[in-house]
């Protein structure tokens, strides 16, 4: 999908913008923002299995969070701070997790699928709050921060700069993939799964590939937000982080990888300014989504698209 | 020369209670259109998807090219040179023309795992797609939506797609089905173009069309084969008149 | 393990699985027929169990409460239907688990502002209040009256879906809902009732569990994954495999709980996994 010249030029100018704060050393932006472009890491990782390739997953939450508790307990248990040595270390965990449960999940297809992977979700959400050692639902602290040479990631401007270096390359990443015959098959097999097949595509080992490049993403997202936060917690794995997490697809328009940058952007302004706002957040929160599918099914991307029309 | 390309040996499927395709023995011989007529209900679908490996026969054995295939799946079979097409078309509704015939010729490529260069960079595939956009005559479509297409380019499309494989077999299920007469005679045209070098496996109720192009007729009634033959010595049969109780004369 | 034991961890095995083949059926039923898969299920449980608590507060009867409160849910079924729910019936997988999200949200929210965030306990019938005993063992009477209540419903659906009219349109607009159109039949009416129907096995459940279980918040999200895991283990589109998978379920929960006290919730989950390997259609879902 060729990306609009209005977009693109949209995109750079954000990511000049992004940059720009790195150098404002205000904690308040610093810390809002890095949660801000995380989130856009983690809904462009879910895209590439909902957009592209039409796989409604509810795992995302697993990925993310295994990732973020590998740090902890990398960092915690052993001492490990280089990231040279947990950042590969954490993308295969997710890796490997994604591993299982999309093999898992691919047998069944499609509402069977989306109950699959919420059910997993699920039970590592009960495993990481219920199992002794693991901080319960309190969480764990992540001692020491990654840190490389003169490089300490507890510093909010180190950090920043790391999420939106990997935010970028993410996209770059994600869009040559999306271009190439990969992605195209991708494309294919959201299109008419039974036409692909009998065009000769074997489409299960696609989309396990698909499912385990998705949950790596998910989880280079955790291991930054750990890295952010210094904390990881169970929430991480609820059923909610993945339904908002698929709103925010949705609410940028899938398919599109910028579009759910966009979204993501969107709802962390509107979760913490929303919090502030009202009591009755979840309320406003289920309305929105309720609405976004029912008059913005092609999300703010669609608006994009048409406004240039 | 004509090589047995594809084989079923009495193929059997039922449903529970129903046996839809019983005990079928057919050889569909290289180069050769074979036509497999019969009133409705008569298995024709089903046995194409037994032969697809869309559906797993209950009995029997199917090979291609002396290889067993009864229980290949259906993008094996593909891989092997066998391509199908549906009473409806089955496309990419969102894609472009361009962009369907594009996966169809990329299917071909040893592997699709290749991530990092841009598929237009792969110049093989782009002349097998450009061939069979041609050869399906949809070039100055090739922009358009699929979905935008009228039914019989629709069918037009989906024949480029299979083409675009380059397939030995082609398993055709009504290809003439809801087109208006003219786009009938078009894809005839295409399907008598498209016979020259490969075998065709033809079901279709549209008798004139059947005659014109099949070198060879299999009426299958309950499942079962009636007759086979050629087109003269099925439309003089008289078992077969009575088969189809006159609601289609051949 | 003794015997008597054995035998009351037996029995609340299935009497927990009858209760989770309600929730399971309701979903079962709503998108095998209607084709839309409904997050918020599992909130018509809460509500159910949440009306059940305040009615009984007020009116001191179970009974009572329950009474008033089904028809409520049903009308609730109905609105959630003609306005939601409808709207997604064309609509792809995303949409429909959004949508249905959305609401799970919104009855959260709703369920907090009418009735708080504490726990709540609901107190058996005094009628039931006795236990019946089993050996050195003994097993509350309100569970036995639970049990029955699941089979009886469980054995009317059955009849109803088999032997009505009603029964006989329904499994043919699961089979083809155009050509029930075409025949004349109103399927909005059908699909309307079924959802009513649905939500209103869900509430019932939900409130013959409330005073075995408690009424709490997040009840709504836990049940409504174990019966996704109860639809996966039974099978695709088969009521009959929602109430085998539920028993498998109920007894396998039950038993871990006493055998591997640890592990008890990764039972169930293992189950689901073993059953994905080895038969990934569900036990009596169809083969390809």
């Amino acid at each position: 999908m060729t990306v609009p010249l209005r977009v693109r030029a949209l995109l750079i100018a954000g990511a000049a913008a992004l940059l720009l704060v790195a150098f404002s050393h205000d904690r308040f932006w610093l810390q809002f923002l890095g949660k801000a472009m995380i989130t856009c890491i983690f809904a462009m990782s879910l895209d590439l299995l909902v957009g592209v390739t039409g796989l409604v997953s509810l795992a995302h939450a697993s990925f993310f969070g295994i990732a973020a508790y590998l740090l902890a307990g990398l960092s915690n248990r052993f001492g490990f701070v280089n990231p040279l040595l947990t950042l590969p270390l954490c993308l295969a965990g997710a890796a490997l997790l994604a591993l299982a449960i999309g093999w898992l999940s691919l047998r069944a297809s499609g509402v069977y699928f989306i109950m699959v992977t919420l059910a997993f979700t699920q039970m590592l959400h009960y495993f990481f709050n219920d199992a002794p050692g693991f901080g319960g639902s309190d969480g764990l602290y992540v001692n020491q921060r990654p840190q490389i040479g003169p490089l300490d990631f507890s510093n909010r401007t180190a950090s920043y700069l790391a999420i939106w270096t990997a935010l970028v390359l993410v996209y770059l990443f994600l869009s040559r993939i999306l271009r190439a015959p990969f992605g195209h098959v991708l494309a294919g097999i959201r299109g008419n799964e039974q036409r692909m097949l009998s065009l000769g595509y074997p489409i299960g080992r696609y989309k396990l590939v698909a499912f385990v490049l998705a949950g790596s993403l998910a989880g280079l997202a955790g291991y930054l937000d750990a890295t952010l936060y210094g904390f990881v917690n169970p929430a991480q794995f609820s059923w909610r982080q993945s339904g908002v997490l698929l709103m925010t697809v949705l609410l940028g328009g899938k398919g599109t990888l910028y579009g759910p940058v966009l979204g993501a952007l969107l709802l962390t302004f509107v979760e913490h300014y929303g919090e502030q706002f009202t009591s009755h957040y979840n309320a406003l929160i289920g309305a929105l989504i309720i609405a976004v599918v029912l008059f913005l099914p092609g999300g703010l991307a669609g608006l994009l698209r048409s406004a240039r029309d | 020369m004509t090589e047995v390309l594809l084989e079923a040996d009495g193929l059997s499927r039922s449903f529970g209670a129903l046996t839809a395709v019983d005990a079928v023995s057919l050889r569909f011989m290289g180069g050769e259109v074979h036509a497999i007529i019969g009133p409705n209900g008569a298995g024709k679908s089903t046995f194409l998807n037994l032969l697809s490996g869309e559906l797993r026969a209950s009995a029997g054995r199917i090979s291609f090219k002396g290889q067993d295939v009864s229980r290949a799946t259906p993008d094996r079979i593909s891989r092997l040179g066998v391509g199908r097409s549906y009473q409806t078309a089955k496309i990419f509704g969102e894609l472009s023309c361009a962009e369907c015939v594009w996966l169809a010729a990329q299917s071909r490529e040893r592997t699709s795992m290749r991530f990092f260069r841009p598929a237009e960079m792969y110049p093989e595939i782009a002349l097998r797609a450009d061939r069979a956009l041609q050869a399906c005559g949809l070039q100055d479509r090739r922009l358009r939506l699929a979905r935008e297409l009228s039914y019989g380019e629709q069918r037009q499309l989906e024949l480029g797609m299979i083409l675009a494989t380059g397939p030995q077999l082609l398993l055709l299920d009504e290809p003439l089905a809801g087109l208006s007469h003219g786009e009938a005679l078009s894809v005839v045209a295409l399907l008598r173009e498209v016979s020259r070098d490969r075998a065709l496996v033809l079901v279709e109720h549209d008798m004139d069309a059947v005659f014109s192009i099949a070198h060879r007729v299999t009426v299958l009634v309950g499942g079962r084969v009636l007759e086979t033959g050629t087109p003269g010595q099925i439309r003089a049969s008289a078992a077969v008149r009575e088969a189809y109780l006159g609601t289609e004369q051949p | 393990m003794t015997l008597s034991l054995f035998a009351l961890q037996l029995l609340n095995g299935v009497e927990y699985g009858l209760l989770l083949f309600l929730v399971a059926s309701g979903l079962t039923l709503v998108f095998g027929i209607l084709g839309v898969l409904n997050f918020a299920h599992g909130s018509f449980y809460m509500l159910g169990a949440y009306l059940a608590y305040w009615f009984a507060e007020r009116t001191g009867s179970l009974l009572l409460a329950m009474l008033i409160g089904l028809p409520l849910m049903v009308l609730l079924g109905l609105f959630v239907e003609r306005f939601a729910i409808a709207r997604l019936y064309a609509r792809d997988h995303l949409s429909q688990v959004l949508l249905t999200y959305g609401l799970v949200l919104l009855f959260n929210e709703l369920q907090r502002s009418l009735f708080g965030n504490e726990v709540h306990g609901v107190a058996t019938p005094p009628l039931l209040a006795f236990r019946i005993p089993l050996g050195d063992q003994a097993w509350p009477a309100y569970r036995v009256l639970t049990a029955f209540a699941c089979l009886a419903v469980a054995a009317a659906m059955r009849q109803v879906i088999l032997r009505t009219r009603f029964g006989m349109r329904v499994r043919a607009g699961a089979s083809n809902a155009e050509m029930v159109e075409a025949l004349g039949i109103d399927v909005r009416r059908i699909f309307s009732s079924l959802f009513a129907a649905g939500a209103a096995l869900a509430a019932l459940a939900g409130m013959l569990a409330a005073p075995l279980t408690t009424v709490y918040p997040g009840m709504g999200e836990d049940i409504l994954i174990v019966s996704f895991v109860v639809v996966v283990i039974g099978g695709i589109g088969s009521i009959k495999g929602a109430f085998i998978g539920a028993l498998l379920v109920g007894l396998s929960d039950t038993f871990g709980k006493v055998l591997l006290p640890g592990f008890s919730s990764a039972i169930v989950y293992a189950l689901m996994a073993a059953v994905l390997v080895f038969r990934p259609r569900g036990l009596l879902g169809q083969p390809a």
